[in-house]
């Protein structure tokens, strides 16, 4: 499935600048994120209601419609790990603490599906309307219902992925994994696809598949690859995250590809360069889209997603020429 | 399309079992009662599952806490959905689950502690995420592989059951597991109290004096099969998935349409799918909420469709409670049921027609019917519309 579009607002100057991919670096503990104008995008009634995961999302998926000249997309189709969080801790903080009538839109925007809701609600779309809750895995499954509906005859399916950081993550996280303290981040990415090849068309994806409680990790990239007739030397970047061995030599990507490649530029941790959220692998998407623009040489990067140790999301993208 | 249905588990306010929940349906037993299980300041009636939280555990062999209650009622249907298949390598399985709360019941008790600074219990927050909930029944059931988790609100369980029907058709897997669960929450309850449409009566869909949803908990599972899959566990097909289609309202984030836009959509593009007519179809069992506005907009689709043919239709709400994600597997389970013992289920606590429409739904329970083809409909917040049409296995 070919890819026409992509659109990121993250921690990184990923917003309508092409070309980003060669100048960030590692994000700081204490970066902050990103945000467009989102009044040039949303309207401002609307606008002073969203909360971050909205206002990132439905920007995001405007910008990408408008980059690939699409009013209505076939379908919406949303991965989130961990949903609307903050609307989701502000509607139980009034239920725990206020008596008698509260209101209700915390609780409205609370749900998983108010991401691709809104964008649906904002651009007046009857399609087939999803979201995928999957942890880590959500936007690999995203993914792999677009293909299902291209095969179906569906076309210009806009795909995406977004989560949110609240404090309160930075509290819990301290709590369950001491010592780790993790640079946690907010981000949206979409991107808009299509069956065919067009005029806007930036590059695609050859393949995405999950593989959730994970048993055999080298098995699991073999026949990823050998579905694909591909060597490893055929891939020219790898994007890796792997949280539990992060920039460590004994994570999984870094042992099995070892002996494939002699020098390790091939290997790029992208958790270091999004930030730590459950659907950073949309990011790596845009990355690897943007590298594989400014570079003619990458024609094939595999996006391997060890997020989550329990599972495994694989997939492939290559320029339009491989 | 026909994918075929080969299992079916539940858990709900009617019933711990299929047979249960069969009995209920047949004997107008209704399963809303006031508050008793969940930790809540309020004594509203809601249909809860008649168990506790250790019992329910227990009865699962379950021996790893924390778990939260959505994936304990997941595991109960999901195990009996499953019955005695045997794992293999030769086939591809799959589980797709539905959850609106995911561990919201657990998270909320802990949210709780956390604001009283009582000694609150970070390792709940594990089985917070809705894709927990689901990882938690694949690795008690030993499915690994394609686990997806669906959170689309109240349409969410017809959504899982669509979706494994499309990895079927197209090859992707061989037998997937398709359902839902949510546990009551307070949560929720505030939530759908804040939006006042929470009834302190008994609810009364497609009644004119109808105020409001009660909501209840519970889950269910059907098993998916495709014929190399049948093959190797030589189950028999009970019946058929034969239509699916999700359209988006996009009219208010909460309300419907008055034009039932988005539900007409979906019905008519999943009787289409399934290659039937309108006509063709036996029994409707409706979304059905009880709320002023889903009970008219779903009457107003059902017209659009319909028109002065409209089939036997009933919600079944008044049984169960509204619940949530688990409602269109609940509800896609009574379908078959339906179908299977030729029954149309009641529509309990219902007296006059909504005025706008007149629609007479079925009071009493229907036996002995030619049940060939039900539509299932589930609607949902973000105006989520999705179908289900199930058939007769030929």
């Amino acid at each position: 499935m070919y890819i026409n579009a992509a659109s990121t607002i993250s921690h990184q100057p990923t917003f309508r600048n092409a070309g980003f991919s060669k100048d960030i670096k590692p994000l700081e503990k204490s970066s902050e994120i990103i945000s467009p104008n989102y009044k040039d995008f949303i309207d401002a009634g609307l606008l002073r209601r969203m909360s971050k995961i909205l206002r990132m999302s439905v920007t995001a998926a405007k910008d990408c419609l408008s980059q690939a000249n699409i009013e209505q997309p076939g379908a919406i189709i949303a991965g989130t790990g961990l949903g609307c969080l903050q609307d989701t801790e502000k509607f139980l903080n009034t239920s725990l603490t206020i008596e008698g009538l509260l209101p209700p839109t915390s609780f409205i925007q609370s749900t998983h599906n108010t991401i691709a809701g809104q964008i649906s609600l904002s651009i007046g779309n009857h399609g087939y309307n999803m979201t995928h809750t999957q942890n880590t895995l959500s936007f690999e499954h995203a993914l792999i219902d677009t293909s299902l509906l291209l095969n179906e005859g569906k076309d210009y399916i806009l795909t995406g992925a977004a989560d949110e950081f609240i404090p309160f993550l930075d509290v819990a996280a301290g709590q369950l994994f001491p010592g780790s303290a993790p640079t946690l981040t907010s981000a949206a990415s979409f991107f808009l696809f299509s069956n065919m090849k067009t005029d806007s068309s930036v590059a695609q994806v050859r393949d995405v598949t999950t593989v959730g409680l994970v048993q055999d990790i080298d098995a699991g990239i073999d026949s990823f690859l050998s579905d694909s007739f591909l060597n490893v030397s055929e891939l020219d970047l790898v994007l890796y995250s792997d949280i539990t061995a992060a920039g460590s030599l004994d994570s999984v990507a870094h042992q099995y590809f070892n002996g494939h490649y002699h020098t390790q530029s091939k290997l790029i941790d992208y958790t270091t360069l999004s930030g730590l959220y459950p659907t950073n692998s949309a990011f790596a998407m845009h990355y690897a889209v943007d590298r594989i623009q400014d570079n003619k040489e990458i024609k094939r990067v595999l996006i391997l997603n060890r997020l989550n140790k329990i599972n495994l999301g694989l997939t492939l993208i290559e320029s339009l020429e491989a | 399309m026909a994918v075929k249905i080969t299992g079916l588990g539940i858990i709900s306010a009617i019933g711990n079992t299929v047979a249960e929940n069969l009995w209920s349906l047949e004997n107008s037993r209704s399963g809303i009662a006031p508050v008793n299980y969940l930790d809540s300041k309020r004594a509203l009636l809601v249909g809860e599952v008649k168990y506790s939280n250790r019992d329910l555990a227990d009865h699962l062999g379950i021996k790893s806490p924390p778990i939260s209650r959505t994936s304990l009622l997941g595991l109960a249907a999901a195990r009996e959905a499953w019955g005695s298949n045997r794992h293999t390598k030769e086939l591809r399985s799959g589980i797709i689950s539905a959850t609106s709360v995911g561990g919201m019941d657990t998270t909320e008790q802990f949210y709780s502690h956390f604001l009283d600074q009582n000694n609150p219990d970070y390792s709940v927050l594990k089985c917070h995420d809705s894709g927990s909930t689901t990882e938690r029944i694949a690795a008690e059931l030993g499915i690994s592989g394609y686990i997806n988790t669906l959170s689309t609100a109240c349409s969410s369980g017809a959504n899982a059951i669509m979706l494994g029907a499309r990895l079927i058709e197209q090859g992707k897997l061989d037998r997937v597991l398709v359902g839902g669960t949510d546990a009551l929450a307070n949560f929720t309850i505030d939530g759908f109290r804040s939006l006042m449409i929470y009834d302190e009566n008994w609810c009364r869909p497609f009644d004119e004096s109808r105020t409001g949803l009660n909501l209840g908990e519970g889950a269910a599972f059907l098993l998916l099969e495709n014929d190399k899959s049948i093959r190797f566990s030589g189950n028999v097909p009970i019946c058929c998935l034969s239509g699916w289609a999700n359209a988006a309202d996009a009219y208010h984030q909460t309300a419907s349409s008055p034009e039932g836009t988005g539900a007409t959509m979906a019905i008519q593009n999943a009787i289409e799918v399934s290659g039937l007519s309108a006509l063709d179809i036996s029994y409707v069992n409706a979304h059905g909420t009880g709320t002023k506005n889903n009970d008219l907009s779903e009457s107003t689709a059902m017209i659009n469709v319909f028109g002065d043919n409209l089939p036997d239709f009933s919600s079944t709400k008044p049984f169960t409670g509204h619940t949530l994600a688990a409602a269109g597997a609940i509800e896609a389970v009574f379908s078959v049921l339906a179908i299977q013992h030729g029954l149309i289920f009641p529509n309990l606590n219902y007296k006059n027609p909504i005025s706008e429409t007149g629609l007479v739904p079925i009071t009493e329970l229907q036996t002995q019917q030619p049940v060939l083809a039900v539509l299932s409909n589930s609607f949902g917040f973000g105006g989520n519309n999705s179908s289900l049409v199930f058939s007769v296995h030929r």
